[in-house]
């Protein structure tokens, strides 16, 4: 298995997360946000002769270096001469430190990549490949590597259609918390964009999205199952899919990370399913949802229609799996789901 | 009791009695006391989960559980509101705060629940 791992950013991170396990295929990281920036947060803001020693010392350690740079939404700079010079200008240090890989968002910085660049092109998860055509389209333009969009983790029939459709190298990314047909998901991967990019940036008090995304769970906790998460033991089902697993959380601490890459490289976990999902970090300190006790559930998604009022299964088995933290005092303990207001 | 183990004890005992009145896993997210510089204090309590129309439906009892962690806190609970997401039905934070004479004035101009997008007054004291 090839597991690609978040990373935070600077060299201290990543001799730590190095030095925690030999499991690590390729570690990635954020770029710069002066030039493309990214569709997530970020802790760091790495400089080009920071990412050139980084490489440089993953390369010592046998690992290889992805960097991110997956915009979903650059306000059309980059289709501008001044912005298509700096991104270039940009690619061209990138190219030149070694770096193994790139992963953009954008189709258009896809085909740029792939014309002139010996760097793996890889497709974002936020490119949002979720069919044969779409995935296709982007081997035309010159992908490499396609990050399937997490929300079919869990249509196995599409999953299959797109291996068979493409002969790019698929990814999937296993620990993505959001929701499943998230109504937010364009809107708030455009707001971390410019947030994160080079600007202007937006002045926000409050992440309505996020909020909201909180609220929804708080208020119907089945839709946590309902995300299309893998679980670590359920990676030998999408084996037959690909043997390239990634794991999401490049703002969580390196311990963490290191949890996660344990979990998945063992393909086992004991604890809560909350520790494993990259997002909404919030909810882990809210509920505990055993993920040992998720065994087999995998079975009814997989032959699932995805109609919610019809079926009830991920609400029957959150009333059954979900406990919430609450406190007495100073003391902590869970109650079950169902108790709550009783 | 020092001051942290105080806001520890007034959160969870808030949360406990928001979620047993409204039947779902309402999330204190944090609970902080402030103190600003122009006179103001009190404590904000972030929150998950809680919606203006919970706030309409249950004000009497949610006011209750508020003046009641106010008085656990020492603070005088003159004025409490929630802050919303202009907007939506999101309600972002709950504050008890004691208002400086300057901050007090702006409030005392305005009238009704709502004297800003943002802001739902649960109970405002009016100065004599």
């Amino acid at each position: 298995m090839k597991l690609y791992v978040p990373h935070v950013g600077h060299l201290e991170g990543l001799e730590e997360l190095l030095a925690g396990s030999n499991d690590i295929y390729a570690v990635y990281m954020a770029g710069s946000p002066d030039h493309v920036g990214t569709g997530r947060t970020n802790l760091s803001a790495p400089k080009l002769e920071d990412i050139a020693i980084q490489t440089e010392y993953a390369h010592e350690k046998g690992v290889k270096l992805e960097v991110i740079l997956n915009s979903s939404c650059m306000g059309g700079q980059h289709l501008s001469p001044e912005g298509y010079r700096m991104i270039n200008w940009y690619f061209d240090k990138l190219n030149n430190i070694g770096i193994d890989s790139i992963t953009v968002a954008d189709p258009y910085l896809v085909e740029m990549l792939a014309r002139d660049y010996e760097m793996e092109v890889v497709v974002s998860v936020l490119s949002f490949v979720d069919s044969p055509q779409k995935a296709e389209f982007y081997e035309q333009l010159g992908a490499d590597t396609i990050v399937v969009d997490s929300a079919v983790n869990r249509h196995f029939d599409k999953l299959e259609a797109i291996k068979e459709s493409t002969s790019c190298n698929l990814k999937l990314l296993v620990n993505e918390g959001c929701l499943y047909q998230c109504p937010f998901r364009y809107a708030h991967f455009n707001f971390f964009s410019h947030a994160n990019g080079p600007g202007p940036k937006p002045n926000v008090v409050d992440d309505y999205y996020y909020y909201k995304c909180l609220s929804f769970r708080i208020r119907n906790p089945e839709l946590i199952l309902k995300s299309p998460w893998i679980r670590p033991e359920d990676i030998k089902e999408y084996k037959h899919i690909t043997d390239t697993f990634k794991i999401g959380g490049r703002t969580h601490f390196v311990n963490w990370i290191l949890n996660l890459v344990n979990a998945y490289a063992n393909e086992s976990y004991e604890g809560n399913l909350m520790d494993l999902l990259d997002c909404p970090k919030d909810l882990k300190d809210l509920f505990y949802i055993s993920n040992k006790e998720l065994e087999g559930a995998l079975s009814q998604w997989k032959q699932c229609e995805k109609v919610c009022s019809r079926c009830g299964y991920c609400k029957r088995l959150a009333d059954k799996v979900t406990q919430v933290y609450s406190t007495e005092g100073t003391e902590e303990f869970l109650i079950q789901l169902s108790c709550i207001g009783e | 009791m020092t001051l942290t183990e105080e806001l520890l004890i007034a959160r969870g005992e808030l949360e406990n009695n928001l979620r047993n009145l409204l039947g779902i896993p309402v999330f204190l997210i944090e609970m902080d006391g402030f103190a600003l510089p122009c006179g103001c204090s009190g404590a904000t309590i972030n929150i998950r989960g809680l919606q203006v129309d919970d706030l309409e439906i249950f004000e009497e009892q949610i006011l209750k559980y508020l003046n009641n962690a106010a008085e656990n806190l020492e603070i005088e609970p003159s004025f409490i509101f929630a802050r919303l997401i202009p907007g939506t039905s999101e309600v972002a934070s709950l504050n008890i705060r004691m208002l400086c004479n300057r901050c007090y004035m702006d409030f005392a101009r305005g009238s009704g629940k709502q004297p800003r997008p943002d802001i739902y007054i649960l109970r405002f004291d009016r100065r004599t």
